[in-house]
């Protein structure tokens, strides 16, 4: 027992590279992202029943299952589904919640997110799902069963228990209609399919169902194939209402006809204005007990209105009973319910106003407090919960999807939160300097290129100018100090003056897939700083995949969609005409030839200059058919702090340092091979090849290249080798040679051409490759190196693990080709921090960035370096948005948190006052020992 | 006004008057191993018995070349043990090394330092030691001693450079050059398209 206390603490004193404690949550920050809400699937529910507060439940288009505390808007818990078209539903007074996807059918605990039960439906897809509130007039108070309808070869109705997911009956349609939809009534299920005849529009069958049995009691079909086009013409198949309606229209909008599920009648309605209607909405409530009251939306170019319908269950008739103004401008309506009584809620950009569904008179109106984050866009579909005393409504929260992507809470007319879900669709980023550091390095540019008198001139005048901040700056000393010695960040805001010391503070530009464009401020634990639309700037084209690049002042963006490309500024977000900047240089010298390179038709071929349309001067084809699916290459900005390697005997291994290598990923599918070829991009030589077997090409391949070496994953085919199975890492480095203390071929030269090489080396220079393989145990989706200032930190291969939900920083030294196998390092290799090969990488908790984060969906984890050296930016995007600091070598120029500075001040205080103390005794002394002598 | 100077204090008055070196009384014998300090009778008559003649100049010159020899030869005969010093803060060092990651220890850093020092003073400090044996008749002989005693001194020297490559402080391997290695500039350089 001692003896593993003792290990243990030896484990806790051995320096791991790892997350410290006190810097999680400090230098990290993550958006836990659920994706755009849909309109169906959000809303207010309490967890348990009899609980208090309720939160509130989304499906969002991301196909997550989440649940927001609407008090702060933090996540409560999420889960991810496979497949396409979702459904959430949760009954009342359950503690479960129900989703529905593909063919599973599973409910998971309200409160924590848990599992609670999984029906699987082999083959068959769910098609609708509701749950059974009411069974024949009594409510079931113990668990609520859910009845869902299956498509595929022969639709079927089907009741499962509310508790353990079992199957209760079974009512199979073999008229091969379209099913459509399940409603319940108190004491019906409907079963409602399309049934299309060979000419015209469909017809809306509606089969009635006993939720006891499962027996069908009745079957009509509305005429409705005059309107009924296809399904989004069907506007609404009410759930679970007292009276289940069941409403349509037609392609252009012009009559809305309602039915009344259970009933043949079909009531016929005109929209009010003659506007053209874009879009009508139908919102009902969906509980059982509530008043039947209905409002329609009607959505034109100019604005929107809405009419409220009463439904007379007795009469079976539906009735008009007063309309909303029309408003200029977007908006939605949102439906609650109260006990019995049924609240509508308008909300538009400027304001917030609450109806009765009884009555015409406003029972609440706020004003909403617009942020400057939604100035431009409008609510897109909510949910509310209203609170009514005495006539008039005192408090209303809203989480509206506004159309800028934001899901906000709007609490009484403000703001409560914001979500950022459009975050979540994030395709590429890319880092940008700050403003001020730009334009910075703009003056000491001008500077630089200026006579040293002139630019003297420039730099006091610049220090002139300068010093209107510094009034400010000096009001600012005293909070610094205080802050800086009570331990606390100052990393919440930066203003204009504070300057960013340690280059923390980046930007990082994130492009979404469906073309929106933001920025995100890394120092301020991902502030999104502005948004905007892409579409906007080019209103014709459609953004399937937005690449960026960032240069000083502005971020270019470039999609398939549409030609050239958008330049559009990083501060503002503004767009920026190409005559407002100067393009910035291509990034070689003019000494230096220049080569681009693209992957062409399947080929990569490469092109003098940016003439593409000339001859390419070389062109790589991969042999036997084999297909390019990635190439790696150098980082634009790559330093290198040692050219060589020092080894354990103070001789040295020169790193082959070629800027133009690239690495090619080929594969071939008929044979499992997956290829790589190492590449000079300048000349197209090809200098190393390395062929891999039983591979499974379908998985993703990453592949990453830093300095002398690059990096790459695998997954073994599971099929074909029994031998050896799972993921494979494999890491490569280049020396110019094998020989210690030798240059190659090249020798001391210092500089070399590969297109046209000296006669003394004859050929290209090829490096000399040290390649080792690891067996880990989790597949890699994204791979990438951390980048320093000046690349004297070591590096880290940072790489994602989507079925852990991790981001993980290897170290460089764990992963060194140059570990000995088979046998103990020598001692000069143990002085190099060498240790024995080991097939197998245990992938160690401490390298985890993420800690207690699940980092979901990440699509790629960009790197840069920040103003230390010991310490690497790191910003992952992709469902979720994810950034951390990195320090591979440790954060040894900066002093930690546990410095203590007051402790420092005290004992250096303490010392001086000793001195003032002990200076007259030693005084004393010296004269006294002088006069006994 | 001068104060008359205080009497003096007691041990100088003990210092001046010591008691009588023998007692009268001779019936107690002495201790044993103890021999009495010769009264200046004794001392008198004991120098008249071992009377001895004065060297000549040769035999001084001869005598001084042998002294001078031999302190030339000095730094020689601590060699072998300073090397085993040395051989042993290596170990020590290596030691050192292994226990706390190649750092410079503070013994061996001494160590050299005296290695260094020692050679060097004794050098510069050559014609002082020497200024003894110098006579009109040893001059001449003597400027060998003294190459001797340079070459030995040097030979410590040397010692010092050879513990302090052993210790890896001297530039002698590539590695400790390399800062001063450039990167290749290539003539050429290529970028995938989507960076431009």
């Amino acid at each position: 027992m001692r003896f593993h206390a003792l290990a243990l603490a030896a484990c806790l004193v051995l320096p791991g590279l790892a997350i410290f404690e006190d810097d999680a949550y400090h230098v990290d920050y993550h958006h836990a992202l659920v994706g755009l809400p849909k309109h169906d699937t959000t809303f207010f529910q309490q967890p348990y029943a009899g609980s208090k507060a309720s939160l509130l439940y989304t499906l969002s288009q991301k196909q997550v299952i989440a649940a927001v505390n609407p008090k702060d808007g933090a996540l409560v818990w999420r889960q991810r589904l496979s497949g396409q078209r979702g459904m959430l539903r949760a009954g009342e007074e359950q503690d479960t919640v129900v989703s529905a996807t593909g063919d599973s059918i599973t409910a998971w605990s309200a409160s924590d997110g848990r599992l609670a039960w999984e029906a699987r439906m082999n083959g068959a897809t769910v098609e609708d799902l509701e749950i059974l509130e009411q069974e024949d007039g009594i409510t079931n108070v113990d668990s609520k069963d859910a009845i869902i309808l299956l498509g595929g070869g022969s639709p079927s109705v089907r009741r499962l228990d509310g508790k353990t997911g079992r199957v209760k009956w079974v009512y199979t349609d073999t008229s091969g209609d379209i099913p459509f939809q399940v409603s319940t009534s108190p004491t019906t299920v409907y079963y409602i399919s399309l049934h299309t005849p060979i000419l015209g529009g469909s017809k809306l069958k509606v089969t009635s169902l006993s939720p006891i049995t499962g027996k069908k009691l009745d079957q009509y079909t509305l005429s409705s194939e005059g309107e009924i086009q296809s399904r989004e013409h069907i506007l609404f198949a009410g759930a679970n209402t007292a009276a289940p309606l069941l409403a349509w229209t037609d392609k252009s909008n012009k009559v809305l006809k309602v039915n009344i599920i259970g009933t043949k009648g079909v009531s016929t309605f005109a929209p009010p204005s003659t506007d053209v209607v874009e879009k009508i909405i139908l919102h009902a409530p969906n509980r059982v007990n509530s008043l039947a009251h209905f409002l329609v939306e009607y959505q034109t170019t100019a604005g929107h209105s809405a009419e409220i319908y009463h439904v007379d269950l007795k009469k079976n008739t539906i009735s008009k009973a007063y309309s909303l103004p029309e408003l200029g401008g977007k908006g939605t309506f949102t439906t609650t319910t109260s006990d019995a009584n049924v609240y509508f809620t308008r909300i538009t950009k400027d304001e917030l106003t609450v109806v009765s569904s009884a009555s015409h008179g406003i029972l609440g109106r706020w004003p909403i407090k617009g942020l400057p984050s939604l100035a431009a866009a409008h609510p897109v579909h909510g949910v509310s919960e209203v609170v009514v005393k005495s006539g008039s409504a005192s408090a209303v929260r809203s989480a509206v999807l506004f159309s800028n992507g934001q899901w906000v809470l709007v609490r009484n007319g403000e703001v409560a939160w914001q979500r950022p879900e459009f975050l979540s669709d994030t395709v590429s980023a890319v880092w940008a300097e700050l403003p001020e550091e730009e334009a910075l390095a703009h003056e000491l540019e001008v500077e630089g290129h200026q006579n040293v008198f002139a630019a003297y001139i420039h730099r006091v005048k610049r220090h002139v100018r300068d010093l209107e901040h510094f009034p400010a700056w000096l009001q600012n000393i005293p909070n610094q100090i205080l802050s800086n010695l009570l331990g606390k960040s100052q990393e919440n805001a930066i203003g204009d003056i504070q300057h960013d010391t340690f280059g923390f503070h980046k930007l990082v530009v994130v492009a979404t897939e469906p073309g929106r464009l933001a920025a995100l401020d890394v120092g301020s634990r991902g502030k999104l700083l502005w948004n905007i639309d892409l579409q906007q700037y080019a209103p014709e084209a459609t953004f399937v995949r937005p690449s960026l690049k960032a240069s000083r002042g502005y971020v270019e963006v470039k999609d398939e969609g549409f030609e050239g490309s958008l330049l559009v500024n990083t501060t503002t977000g503004g767009l920026l005409s190409p005559k407002d900047i100067d393009l910035q240089p291509p990034v070689t010298s003019d000494a230096q030839t220049f080569v681009a390179f693209d992957l062409v038709d399947g080929e990569l071929k490469g092109f003098f200059g940016t003439d593409y349309s000339s001859d390419p001067v070389w062109t790589f084809n991969p042999p036997d058919g084999e297909k390019i699916v990635n190439f790696a290459s150098r980082p634009v900005k790559d330093p290198v702090a040692s050219i060589g390697k020092v080894l354990g005997d103070r001789r040295v291994l020169y790193k082959y340092l070629n800027p133009n290598l690239v690495l090619v990923t080929a594969v071939l599918k008929s044979t499992h091979t997956a290829s790589f070829y190492l590449l000079d991009s300048a000349s197209g030589e090809l200098l190393h090849a390395i062929s891999h077997h039983d591979v499974d090409v379908s998985r993703p391949i990453p592949s990453t290249f830093s300095e002398n070496w690059f990096s790459y994953s695998l997954t073994i085919d599971s099929t074909s080798d029994p031998a050896s199975r799972g993921y494979q890492l494999v890491v490569a480095e280049l020396f110019e040679s094998d020989i210690p203390d030798d240059r190659g071929p090249l020798g001391a030269s210092s500089n070399s051409s590969t297109l046209q090489p000296s006669s003394a080396t004859g050929d290209v220079a090829k490096p000399y490759v040290l390649s080792q393989t690891y067996q880990i145990a989790e597949e890699i989706s994204h791979m990438t190196v951390t980048q320093t200032k000046q690349g004297i930190t070591s590096r880290e291969l940072l790489v994602t693990l989507p079925s852990s939900n991790a981001i993980v920083g290897i170290p460089r030294h764990i992963i060194d080709p140059r570990r000995p196998v088979g046998r103990d390092p020598t001692t000069s290799e143990a002085t190099e921090g060498l240790t024995k090969y080991t097939p197998f990488i245990f992938i160690d908790p401490k390298w985890h960035l993420n800690h207690k984060y699940e980092v979901i969906g990440i699509k790629g984890v960009i790197t840069s370096e920040s103003g230390l050296e010991s310490t690497s930016l790191v910003f992952a995007y992709g469902q979720d948005i994810f950034g951390t600091r990195v320090a591979p070598s440790f954060a040894f120029d900066v002093l930690g948190k546990g410095f203590n500075k007051v402790q420092m001040l005290l004992t250096v205080a303490a010392l001086f006052v000793g001195v003032l103390f002990v200076a007259p005794l030693v005084g004393r002394k010296q004269i006294n020992s002088l006069w006994t002598m | 006004m001068s104060a008359l100077p205080p009497p003096p204090p007691q041990w100088v008055i003990d210092l001046n008057s010591t008691p009588a070196s023998k007692p009268k009384n001779l019936s107690i014998p002495d201790p044993p191993g103890y021999t009495a300090a010769l009264s200046s009778k004794q001392r008198s008559q004991s120098s008249k018995t071992a009377v001895r003649k004065a060297p000549t100049t040769e035999e001084m010159d001869t005598l001084k070349m042998k002294k001078a020899w031999e302190l030339a030869i000095a730094p020689a005969k601590q060699l072998p043990m300073n090397a085993i010093g040395t051989l042993c803060a290596n170990s020590h060092l290596y030691l050192g090394m292994y226990m706390t990651g190649n750092t410079l220890q503070i013994f061996s850093i001494f160590m050299v330092f005296t290695l260094f020092k020692t050679p060097v003073i004794a050098v510069l400090s050559l014609q002082r030691v020497f200024a003894p044996f110098e006579t009109p008749g040893t001059s001449g002989r003597l400027i060998g001693v003294k190459i001797v005693y340079v070459l030995m001194n040097m030979l410590m020297l040397g010692l010092g450079i050879w513990k302090v490559n052993q210790m890896g402080l001297l530039p002698t391997t590539r590695s400790d050059w390399l800062a001063w290695e450039g990167e290749r500039t290539w003539s050429e350089r290529a970028v995938p398209r989507q960076w431009l």
